[in-house]
Formats: C-alpha cells, sequence, structure tokens
C-alpha cells in the first residue's frame, strides 16, 4: 500500500471517529452513566461490533454490486416491503434530524448566548450552505475531523479518576444495581439503538457508491468500518464514564445537552468546555447533514430517480429537492418548540423498530450470489449477521413497551 | 402503522406527568428531580466560582436548568396530596422555589457569589434527597 493510500486511509478514519457520536450516543451514554454508572460499558461494544457487521457489509454490498443499498431493497424484497421500510425510515430519519439541527441551536447558544429560535434558523441555513457548497468528501471530513474535539471526553474519563476496576467490570454483563430491571432494559435497547443507528448504513453505502467504490475498496471498507466504528465506540465509553464518575455520585439527571459539556468543563475548565461545545457542535452537524441526505438517498433510491452530491443540484433536482424539504420539515419540528433531547430519546427508540426493516434486506442482499458473486458473507459475516439480527429484533419488539414503561427511563 | 405507534407512544409517555393528587412515589419522583436540578445548578456554580467556565455558558445553563426548576415548582405548587405526605409535599414546594431562585441568580452572579449559591444549591440538592428516601 501506497503512502497515499495509508493516509487516505488513515484520514478515513479519523472521519469516522469523529463522525460516530450524534445526538442519540451523547444523550444515551450520558444518561446511561449517570443511571448505572459503566455497568452498560458491555452494551456499548455489542452496539459497535453490531454497526461494524452490518456497515461492513453494505460498503461490501454497494463495491461488489455499484448499487447503493436502498436501490437492492426495493427490488429483493418487492415493493410493498420496500415502501413499508422506506415509510418507517423517513420518519425516524426526519426525527432524527429535527433533533440533531436542535442539537446544533444549543450548542451555538451555549457558545454564543443568543437567542435559541435565530439560532435554529442560523443552523439550519448553514447546514444547508454547507451541504450545498462543499463537496461531499469535505463535508464528510470537515464535520468528522472537528467531531474529534469529542476526544477530549477521553482525556476528561482519565482525569475524572474513575474506579479502573469499576469500569473493567462494566465491560461483563451481569446483574445490576441503581435502577430497576426495566430502566436497565430500556438503557440497553437505546445504547444499541444509538450506535446502530439505520442513518449511518444508508448513508455508508450511498457515500460508497458517490466515492465510486469497486472491488480494490473491499479492504478499505472493512479497515474502516472496524477500526473508524471502534475507535468511535471510544467516545462512547468516555461518555459513559465521566457521567458515572461524576453526575451519578452527586445525582445529576442529564436532561440538556450542556450537562455533558459541564462535565468536561468540570474536569478540565473553559478548554475543556469550549473543545466540547465544538466537538458536539459538528458531530450532531455532520449527522444532521448525514439523515438528510440519508433521507433523500433513499427516496431518490426507491423512486429511480437521479440522485447523488456529486451530481450538479439541477441534474439530480428531484434528490436536491429532497434534502431541502427533509431539513425544511426538521426546521418546523425545532421551531415548534419541541425538546430536542426528548426528541432525540424517541427519534433513537423508534429507530429501533425500523432496525429489522433495515438489517434483513443487508443480510439477504450479501448472502446473494446473484448481486454479490464470490463475494458472500463469509461464515464469520453470517454468524455475526443472524445473531445481530436476532438481538434486533428482540429489542424492536421491546423498545416501545420499555419506553411506556418506564416513562422514558424514568422508572 | 409506525406513525399510528409514534402518535400512542408519545401520548402515553407524556401521560402522568401533570399536577393531580400525588402518592409517596410521585413525591420521591419530584424529589429525585428537584436534587438533580439543584446537584447540576451547584456543579455550574461551583465551577463559575472557580473560573472553569465561561459566562454565557453559565448564563445559558443556569437558565435551562431554570426552566426546569420553575415547571417543577409551578407542578408541585399545584399538586395534592394524603394529609399524611403534606408536611414532606410542603417541604418540597419550598425547596422548588428556593432552588428556582438560587438558579435564576446564578445567570448573572459575578464570580464571587457563584461559591455561595453553590452551596446553598448543595445543601438544597441534599435537602431534597433526603426527603426523597424518607419517601421510600
Amino acid at each position: 500500500m501506497s503512502l497515499k493510500n495509508v493516509l487516505g486511509v488513515a484520514l478515513g478514519i479519523l472521519s469516522a471517529i469523529g463522525g460516530f457520536v450524534d445526538i442519540g450516543d451523547l444523550v444515551f451514554n450520558t444518561q446511561a452513566g449517570a443511571v448505572f454508572g459503566y455497568q452498560l460499558l458491555w452494551v456499548v461494544v455489542i452496539g459497535v461490533v453490531g454497526i461494524i457487521v452490518y456497515s461492513e457489509m453494505c460498503g461490501r454490498v454497494s463495491a461488489v454490486s455499484k448499487r447503493p443499498v436502498f436501490d437492492l431493497v426495493r427490488e429483493r424484497t418487492g415493493f410493498g416491503a420496500g415502501l413499508a421500510t422506506l415509510i418507517a425510515s423517513s420518519v425516524v430519519n426526519l426525527m432524527t434530524c429535527a433533533a440533531e439541527v436542535g442539537g446544533v441551536a444549543i450548542c451555538l447558544q451555549l457558545l454564543s448566548g443568543l437567542p435559541y429560535r435565530a439560532l435554529i434558523a442560523l443552523a439550519v441555513v448553514g447546514l444547508v450552505v454547507a451541504s450545498w457548497v462543499l463537496p461531499f468528501t469535505w463535508i464528510e471530513r470537515v464535520f468528522g475531523y472537528l467531531g474529534l474535539c469529542l476526544l477530549v471526553f477521553g482525556v476528561a474519563a482519565i482525569k475524572s479518576h474513575p474506579g479502573w476496576g469499576h469500569v473493567a467490570h462494566g465491560f461483563v454483563p451481569g446483574s445490576h444495581a441503581g435502577g430497576s430491571l426495566m430502566v436497565y432494559g430500556y438503557f440497553v435497547v437505546g445504547l444499541l439503538g444509538a450506535a446502530m443507528t439505520p442513518y449511518e448504513v444508508y448513508f455508508y453505502s450511498s457515500g460508497a457508491v458517490e466515492d465510486r467504490w469497486g472491488l480494490e475498496q473491499l479492504k478499505l471498507n472493512k479497515v474502516t468500518a472496524i477500526i473508524g466504528y471502534s475507535l468511535g465506540g471510544i467516545l462512547s465509553f468516555a461518555l459513559m464514564i465521566v457521567a458515572g464518575a461524576l453526575f451519578l455520585p452527586a445525582g445529576i439527571d442529564p436532561q440538556f445537552l450542556g450537562t455533558p459539556a459541564l462535565a468536561a468543563e468540570h474536569v478540565l475548565g473553559q478548554v475543556g468546555l469550549l473543545l466540547a461545545l465544538v466537538g458536539i457542535l459538528f458531530a450532531v452537524g455532520g449527522a444532521a447533514i448525514e439523515t438528510s441526505f440519508s433521507g433523500a438517498y433513499n427516496v431518490s433510491q426507491f423512486f429511480g430517480w437521479r440522485w447523488g452530491k456529486k451530481e450538479r443540484p439541477a441534474a439530480a433536482s428531484r434528490f436536491t429537492l429532497s434534502w431541502l424539504i427533509i431539513f425544511a420539515l426538521a426546521l418546523l419540528v425545532v421551531m415548534s418548540g419541541y425538546d430536542p433531547v426528548k426528541l432525540t430519546e424517541y427519534s433513537v427508540i423508534f429507530s429501533v423498530v425500523t432496525l429489522p426493516l433495515t438489517y434483513l434486506p443487508i443480510l439477504l442482499i450479501a448472502n446473494d450470489r446473484t448481486y454479490m458473486g464470490s463475494k458472500v458473507n463469509g461464515k464469520l459475516a453470517n454468524v455475526l449477521g443472524v445473531v445481530y439480527f436476532a438481538i434486533i429484533i428482540a429489542i424492536a419488539v421491546a423498545a416501545i413497551p420499555l419506553m411506556v414503561l418506564t416513562h422514558g427511563g424514568k422508572g | 402503522m409506525l406513525v399510528l405507534g409514534v402518535a400512542v407512544a408519545l401520548v402515553v409517555a407524556g401521560c402522568g406527568s401533570g399536577g393531580g393528587k400525588l402518592g409517596a412515589k410521585a413525591l420521591a419522583e419530584q424529589s429525585k428531580a428537584l436534587q438533580a436540578l439543584a446537584a447540576e445548578g451547584a456543579l455550574l456554580a461551583q465551577d463559575a466560582g472557580a473560573g472553569k467556565t465561561t459566562r454565557i455558558f453559565t448564563r445559558v445553563h443556569s437558565a435551562d436548568l431554570h426552566k426546569a426548576a420553575a415547571q417543577a415548582a409551578a407542578s408541585l405548587k399545584a399538586a395534592k396530596t394524603e394529609p399524611a405526605l403534606m408536611p414532606k409535599l410542603r417541604r418540597l414546594q419550598g425547596l422548588a422555589v428556593r432552588i428556582r431562585g438560587d438558579l435564576e441568580r446564578l445567570g448573572g452572579a459575578a464570580k464571587n457569589q457563584a461559591p455561595a449559591l453553590g452551596r446553598d444549591l448543595q445543601a438544597a440538592a441534599q435537602a431534597s434527597k433526603q426527603i426523597g428516601a424518607s419517601l421510600e
């Protein structure tokens, strides 16, 4: 591998790390840490392995077939099932995009002190301009690299001096303390949902087609998925550890997006605070763009429209209009006054319900020689794919009952 | 189907958060919520006093906490409970008003005023915790 290729892989991994965390990860990891300390770290591991397994499949499917996943979903599952998947994923995408837009506005407010509603409009305008002006690779990299400021939580986690023995114990599933079994279950579902959000795989696979991946990118796909997501998972660990070390003993319940930043501030002072806010701003900003594009990709691929960020907007007008409409609807939702953190909780839980619709077609297509030829899933990918699909079914069934019974994790 | 599920779940999840007649469990939840707000305000005030934070962050974040505390205070003010629990409800009402006031002052507090507010919020958090423990 040449130095240029190594650099390309390294840059891709860095943007994957910075782009791993979105508002769902921020909310659920911090809340889980504040309620259960380090006891749910093992769930993050399961979620990260899950997203690696299915992202690798998605990237491989796109690289081999040269077609994005949603295109194949409709072809493989038929119009009816494809339409159901499209509707479900569009609702969840919109909720997630609205939550991320609200998150951007909150971060801007915490940095500037300007009125929240004005900043919601500013956030949407800024995201639309960035989406319009920046090339695809630059969108990934600018937001991914600046999202790396979230590594401040890794430093804060170390400097908050958690009991490392307890932290290590958290990687082993077992008995729990600090909340009821149902609340524990709610956070298990939420953490898995936050790690395995459907928009990530749709965006990843469409991005692979946009970047014109072919068979020679299969190794890059594997390396980016495994290393990028694994290292990104460290950010999730850090958020949970910081919350477990600082918020749990004090009885703080993180209900605001500023609360995780407060942890970085408490441990590292103003520099920690500013890095945390900038990191959150770009992580949720990048995720807002990804969700709007993901929604536009899905609709365009389902109806067979011309699509792609690399196309001129006029040439892919319906695709362009789709992501603009998603931003406009997200703006309306957030302007209605709905709390972005609450919206995040709902969007993550409802995304869990749609997970089987997202991941089953991927598993089926990745095993179909008609599309994949000799690059079908190997034994390991199939075992993991099937095990994870069983997990996905279980959490999809449990998600809404647990949310209702625990009043959104409140017990 | 999903949209319907979302609507039903949102409605159901939103239930049970109003005023009404509170039992011991609901009062314990209210005290826990107050403790959380006061503790977070205390941490923020402590950092503000130590120069660890920015004025803007203190102002905006304390305003968020204040808004939540004001909602809790209004909810407790309208709440009713059984006679045996009335003294605890009254104490919680008083604490909610105190926490709300401290958080409001924190937004505009000078660096040298923040530590006193932090101590008061910490004491209020402790008092809320004790009430909650006595209700469980």
